[in-house]
């Protein structure tokens, strides 16, 4: 037995878990996150996708494959979840534009687009056609942001290189943060010649208050400015963790870090304790209902042996999409791969079907036949599964 | 070491505040699971950057994947040791705990050299940073209280840790005073440094012999039914963690299972309906900040769950920036540039609170966060005490 009692437990603290327990949070109940680490979105864009597709992505939902966990939740709620979230992240200061009716197309460090439906504020004024003319900053030294790849696309693009004294991603992001480092570069900014209409920086404009100092930059040059999403270490997706776990602290939310799961307590068709390793003691967590948002392989929900595909928390049983020689395609780069099927399936009330527990709700990156690369649901996915995981938790709860 | 788990996804580096602070640091991917696949028997170790890391435990917070970078650098730094010579500044820090009860002993002198302007020089001459005033010795240690004892059936062993004992015995007292209000024995245990520092100064040797001695100690009063009960969060860690760790102590396993974290204890005993504290009105707004150790310590924030039953007293966590100073890390006139800039970080987080004053239970934070901001700071157990005392006793 353990010392304190919650509501919900949620295992996982990325956007679906994040989500879920601030939702529940606000209604009054306690509840605790346990995680072993930070979530994949802190490597994201930051973006949220929701379907991707040349229509609304409301409407490309409808084209789904009848699977897909999205039919599950009507559209309105998904409306409203990313209202909901909408209003979050601007009550924490990072504010996203968009609209669930329709998607956007941004400028990546490659020169390509990408399909988006939320972005944060600093993506607005992303070039969303190769015709653009843009100038792109960069900076000395910044591994793996080479703007000759997006000119080579963008022919009406150039560039120039500012030198901040660091090379990395983070060490760049903190120094925009000091006052003295924005105006040097600013003036310097000023003083070079640039014909374009809009200015493209990678994805570096401050660790925390990227939304302010985009709009410094823009009040002071006159023209739009935008950030472009790098490879990790990516801002945008920390900023957006960052906000999103302050938000869930906000509404009396707790985190237990480095909380891996190892073992659980039951008791006939309930969960009753979360067990973490520990050297001395067990030492545990309980609740009455539990809710699974520990992410697909990369986030560690999912874990892939030589024949078979494994979730290790509650031991759910796994969809898994035939046997190994199904699970990839011949072509890398396709986005067909079977293996992106393999999760856990559930019923209308994100329960796992198959299974005993009455009480465990599944969302998030770790459902079953999502293949969020083929239909670019990512963080969209995340966010609405998670809030209507956390109103069947609800229901139960009351 | 699992090294080859490391997805190379570089969550631990975006969460490495020594990173941020100090471009000479490759930060905790590089120096420990890629640079791991370099670090051969045969040759002499040439990595001298590993000394940069400060041991604050977040990269292995931050990992998906349970690689723990830090442990890995650990055995790194501890390899350095073994194979170069040390620093004065190294030294001495390794060897706090002999420093400190020197200190102690000709407190009213020492304090007065390591306030001076000529303390400072030589200070500096050894590599010893002075951005912070050095803590006051106490002359009256811990160590030197009476053993308070009734007939009650709940009996702790407090392991009190070296700040406690040689600066701040008050709130070692504070500890014991509440419970023993609480109906519950307190002895002071024979104990000497956890053997973290030594650790943190690349002395394998030192340590281990250090927490030789105390598990010898700790195991005669566990089998004599006491329950270990620390303060320090640093303190607790290395007896959960490395004892049974990089130490290699056979008694480990048994001191983690009787050892608790203060404030944990105070909840346990709640749990259990063995105490009905009644906490008194505190009119107050403060700044907690979490110190690394006790995030990973995996028992949450115990301290803030008896803040939270006490009326009037509004409280932030902060968890999201570490304090820069780590023990003796930031005593050492190397890293003083890296402790500073983290330390105002987490100062200007602080600030955008509005607190008046700081939270945090451990006391090298709380020296570094003091000094940099000015603002007042206490341990949880001060508040504790002061709610407790508002209510006329429990």
């Amino acid at each position: 037995m353990s010392l304190i009692e919650y509501d919900v437990i949620i295992i996982g603290a990325g956007l679906a878990g994040l989500t879920a327990g601030s939702s529940l949070a606000r209604q009054g109940f306690r509840v605790a996150i346990v995680t072993t680490g930070e979530p994949t979105a802190c490597l994201s864009t930051g973006c949220v996708d929701l379907c991707s597709g040349l229509a609304s992505p409301l409407e490309n939902i409808r084209q789904l494959s009848s699977y897909h966990p999205f039919h599950f939740i009507d559209p309105e709620l998904i409306r409203q979840t990313l209202n909901n979230f909408s209003e979050a992240v601007k009550e924490m200061g990072i504010p996203y534009v968009g609209s669930p009716d329709e998607n956007r197309r941004i400028l990546t460090a490659l020169g390509t687009f990408k399909t988006t439906c939320l972005v944060p504020v600093t993506m607005q004024a992303s070039a969303n056609n190769v015709q653009e003319k843009i100038h792109i900053v960069t900076f000395r030294g910044l591994k793996d942001f080479y703007p000759s790849y997006i000119i080579s696309r963008l022919k009406n693009a150039s560039f120039s290189v500012y030198d901040a004294g660091v090379s990395t991603t983070m060490g760049i992001a903190a120094n925009f943060e000091q006052e003295d480092f924005l105006e040097a570069f600013i003036c310097w900014l000023g003083n070079i010649e640039i014909s374009e209409n809009k200015i493209a920086f990678p994805a570096v404009l401050g660790s925390e208050s990227a939304a302010e100092i985009s709009k410094k930059i823009e009040h002071q040059l006159g023209r739009p400015v935008f950030e472009i999403p790098t490879i990790p270490p990516s801002m945008p997706g920390r900023r957006l963790f960052n906000r999103l776990k302050n938000y869930f602290r906000k509404n009396k939310g707790f985190i237990y870090w480095n909380w891996p799961v190892v073992g659980v307590e039951k008791s006939g068709k309930l969960i009753e304790a979360v067990v973490t390793s520990s050297v001395g003691r067990p030492n545990s967590l309980n609740a009455k209902a539990f809710i699974l948002a520990s992410g697909s392989f990369v986030g560690g929900g999912l874990v892939a042996t030589r024949d078979t595909i494994l979730e290790k928390v509650f031991n759910l049983p796994v969809h898994i999409p035939g046997r190994r020689e199904f699970w990839f395609e011949q072509n890398y780069f396709s986005v067909n791969h079977n293996i992106e099927k393999a999760g856990i399936e559930v019923d209308s009330s994100f329960r796992p079907v198959n299974c005993l527990w009455e009480n465990v709700f599944v969302c998030g990156g770790i459902l079953a036949n999502t293949e969020i690369l083929k239909n670019g649901c990512g963080n969209g996915l995340a966010l609405c599964t998670g809030e209507a995981a956390a109103i069947s938790c609800a229901e139960y709860l009351r | 070491m699992n090294y080859e788990h490391c997805i190379r996804c570089t969550i631990c580096v975006e969460n490495c505040p020594v990173f941020r602070a100090n471009p000479e640091f490759p930060g905790p991917k590089q120096a420990g699971p890629d640079a791991q696949r370099f670090r051969s028997d045969r040759d002499k170790s040439t990595d001298s950057w590993v000394l940069l890391c400060s041991q604050c435990k977040r990269c292995e917070m931050a990992c998906p994947c349970g690689v723990e970078p830090a442990q890995i650098i650990l055995k790194a730094q501890q390899r350095f040791g073994r194979e170069h010579t040390h620093s004065p500044a190294h030294l001495l820090f390794a060897n706090n705990y002999y420093l400190s009860a020197l200190g102690s002993y000709t407190a009213p002198l020492a304090n007065r050299i390591a306030a001076s302007k000529i303390g400072k020089k030589i200070f500096n001459t050894l590599g010893i940073a002075t951005h912070i005033p050095f803590p006051r010795f106490c002359f009256r240690t811990l160590r030197q209280e009476k053993k308070s004892l009734s007939s009650s059936n709940k009996k702790v062993a407090f392991f009190y840790g070296c700040f406690i004992n040689f600066y701040r015995p008050d709130i070692g007292r504070k500890i014991i005073k509440i419970l023993n209000t609480f109906n519950v024995d307190v002895v002071l245990p024979p104990q000497w440094c956890c053997g973290l520092p030594a650790l943190g100064n690349g002395n394998l040797f030192l340590a281990r012999a250090f927490a030789q001695k105390n598990a010898a100690s700790l195991v005669n009063y566990i089998d004599a039914g006491y329950d270990i009960v620390y303060s320090c969060t640093s303190c607790g860690l290395c007896l959960q963690n490395d004892y049974s760790g990089i130490l290699e102590i056979p008694q480990a396993k048994k001191i983690s299972e009787s050892t608790y974290n203060f404030h944990e204890y105070l909840l346990r005993l709640i749990a259990d309906e063995y105490i009905k504290p009644r906490f008194g009105e505190l009119r107050r707004k403060i700044a907690y900040h979490i110190p690394c150790h006790l995030r990973a310590l995996k028992i949450g924030y115990p301290a803030a769950k008896l803040l939270d039953k006490i009326t009037g007293l509004e409280y932030q966590i902060l968890d999201d920036s570490c304090c820069g100073l780590s023990g003796s890390y930031g005593f050492k006139k190397s890293n003083e540039n890296t402790s500073v800039q983290l330390g105002r970080r987490a100062v200007s987080f602080i600030r955008k609170t509005g607190a008046s004053s700081i939270v945090a239970d451990c006391g090298s934070c709380r020296m570094q966060l003091s000094g940099i901001s000015g603002l007042q700071s206490f341990d949880p157990v001060e508040l504790i005490c002061e709610s407790l005392e508002n209510n006329s006793g429990p």
